[in-house]
């Protein structure tokens, strides 16, 4: 049986994207950079928008996450994706739940973007950061 | 004629540099490389070879309907003038810079090309990270010209085939400078590490494929700045390792936006560029450095580290 040229060449184009990765995972290459420093946390808000200036931070504690206030009252969710962070600024669309799941998480952020997914953190003070986040939500409706 | 396929051959040595890189980041700089990361971007690469198989032929039907307007005529056997070779390259790099360029300016044309931004790293698997739906705009008209000016589609793909595996290589943060010259002239790393930059002075810059003296001409050209670290990604950065939301986001995007619009501003939703909205919500690359740069004026820029102190052969290595 001849097999098609263009279906030949992307088995053996699978087969090396399934190699290379497997390789990257192998050598442990993205060792996770977790995110405790509050300066760390204002360099990252920056990033996501030039000119955020936290003046309230708070850190999960396994440093995968992080929620930042700016003087304007703005609230920025900042989570990790793989070895890097991502974030937004928190519009009416989010919420906050809290969840007592030691060791785990106690709040759970949702942005209201459904591909961003949710951010599971375990920060200090969570009840005060989940009243201000579900007061977006009630300020936008007032 | 030639039956040649550049970078069918270059493929293998695609995947030899990206060991290599992997290699070197496992001893120089670990945190270059993600797996989940890798598997995208080289899936990108293997997608859009198939929906280039399954898509590309109309872009190549309408080259050879321009070629028979052709206004100069290098005879039947047009691949034995040897001088129309260089010349064919460099005048579809030009192209290359135009297409490029409205690939970052006009939404529609973004939304294809969006995919080789998506990633937050930097190194020689984002080169794979191709897209899989150019052939869904209309970027081949960037190209039509060249064509009607005499020169043969396939001497374009040809051609076409180097341009893309020499843009290749300058995805990595291994090499930080190549020698001033080299760098006058050439894409390098340094130029196009700027262009994969989020930072607010290096948005929308340093569109060229090959030739960077097309930046320089058109008013494109921004040099990196070394006590700057570049942030790679886009605006908007994606937090997700979905294939497919990679590859349609903005396409999605564009569409829900069109739906929502108000009907006068529908078009401009197409062909405006990205980050325009008809209310002034969101903000485009224009607006976002205009921003950056009123309050750098206003406040005085603070020094940040090096890019080199995060990568010791660039650092180490001032010229490869």
């Amino acid at each position: 049986m001849d097999v098609p040229p263009l279906v030949l060449q992307t088995a053996g184009s699978l087969v090396a994207i399934l190699a290379l990765a497997g390789l990257a995972w192998w050598l442990r290459l993205g060792p996770a950079l977790p995110l405790t420093l509050d300066d760390e946390v204002r360099r990252i808000a920056a990033e996501i928008e030039d000119g955020f200036t936290p003046v309230a931070i708070a850190c999960d504690e396994e440093g995968a996450g992080a929620l930042a206030r700016d003087a304007q009252g703005r609230i920025m969710l900042i989570r990790s994706h793989g070895n890097r962070f991502v974030g937004r600024v928190l519009t009416a669309k989010a919420t906050a739940l809290l969840k007592d799941h030691p060791g785990e998480f106690n709040i759970i952020i949702d942005c209201g973007e459904a591909r961003f997914g949710k951010a599971f953190l375990t920060i200090a003070d969570p009840a005060t950061w989940a009243d201000a986040i579900n007061r977006l939500h009630a300020v936008h409706d007032a | 004629m030639p039956d040649f396929n550049p970078t069918q051959y270059a493929v293998s040595l695609f995947v030899v540099a990206v060991l290599a890189e992997m290699i070197w980041a496992k001893f120089r700089a670990p945190e270059a490389y993600e797996p989940k990361d890798t598997l995208v971007s080289l899936s990108f690469g293997l997608g859009s070879t198939v929906a280039g198989a399954l898509l590309g032929g109309f872009a190549l039907w309408l080259m050879f309907i321009a070629y028979d307007y052709r206004v100069i005529d290098f005879g039947p056997e047009w691949w034995t003038v040897w001088w129309a070779w260089p010349l064919c390259f460099v005048l579809d790099d030009f192209a290359y810079y135009w297409s490029h360029r409205a690939g970052h300016r006009i939404r529609w044309m973004w939304a294809a090309h969006v995919n080789h931004h998506s990633s937050q790293h930097y190194n020689l698997s984002t080169a794979l990270r191709q897209t899989w739906t150019g052939n869904l705009t209309f970027g081949i008209l960037f190209t039509l010209p060249v064509v009607v000016l005499g020169f043969h589609p396939v001497m374009i793909a040809i051609c076409g085939g180097f341009n893309l595996i020499y843009q290749f290589w300058i995805h990595t943060e291994a090499i930080k400078r190549m020698p001033a010259w080299f760098e006058a002239v050439m894409n390098t790393p340094s130029h196009h590490r700027v262009h994969h930059a989020t930072n607010p002075r290096y948005l929308d810059r340093n569109y060229a494929g090959v030739f960077i003296i097309w930046d320089r001409m058109f008013g494109t050209f921004e040099p990196e700045v070394d006590d700057e670290p570049i942030r790679y990604g886009i605006v908007k950065q994606l937090g997700s390792f979905n294939l497919l939301w990679s590859v349609f986001h903005e396409w999605a995007g564009m569409l829900t936006d069109i739906w929502r619009a108000p009907w006068w501003h529908k078009l401009s939703y197409l062909l405006s560029e990205p980050g325009w909205s008809h209310d002034g919500s969101r903000e485009t690359s224009d607006m976002i450095r205009a921003r950056w740069q009123a309050r750098v004026e206003g406040e005085g820029a603070s020094p940040a580290p090096s890019v080199a102190t995060r990568n010791p052969i660039a650092g180490a290595q001032e010229a490869a």
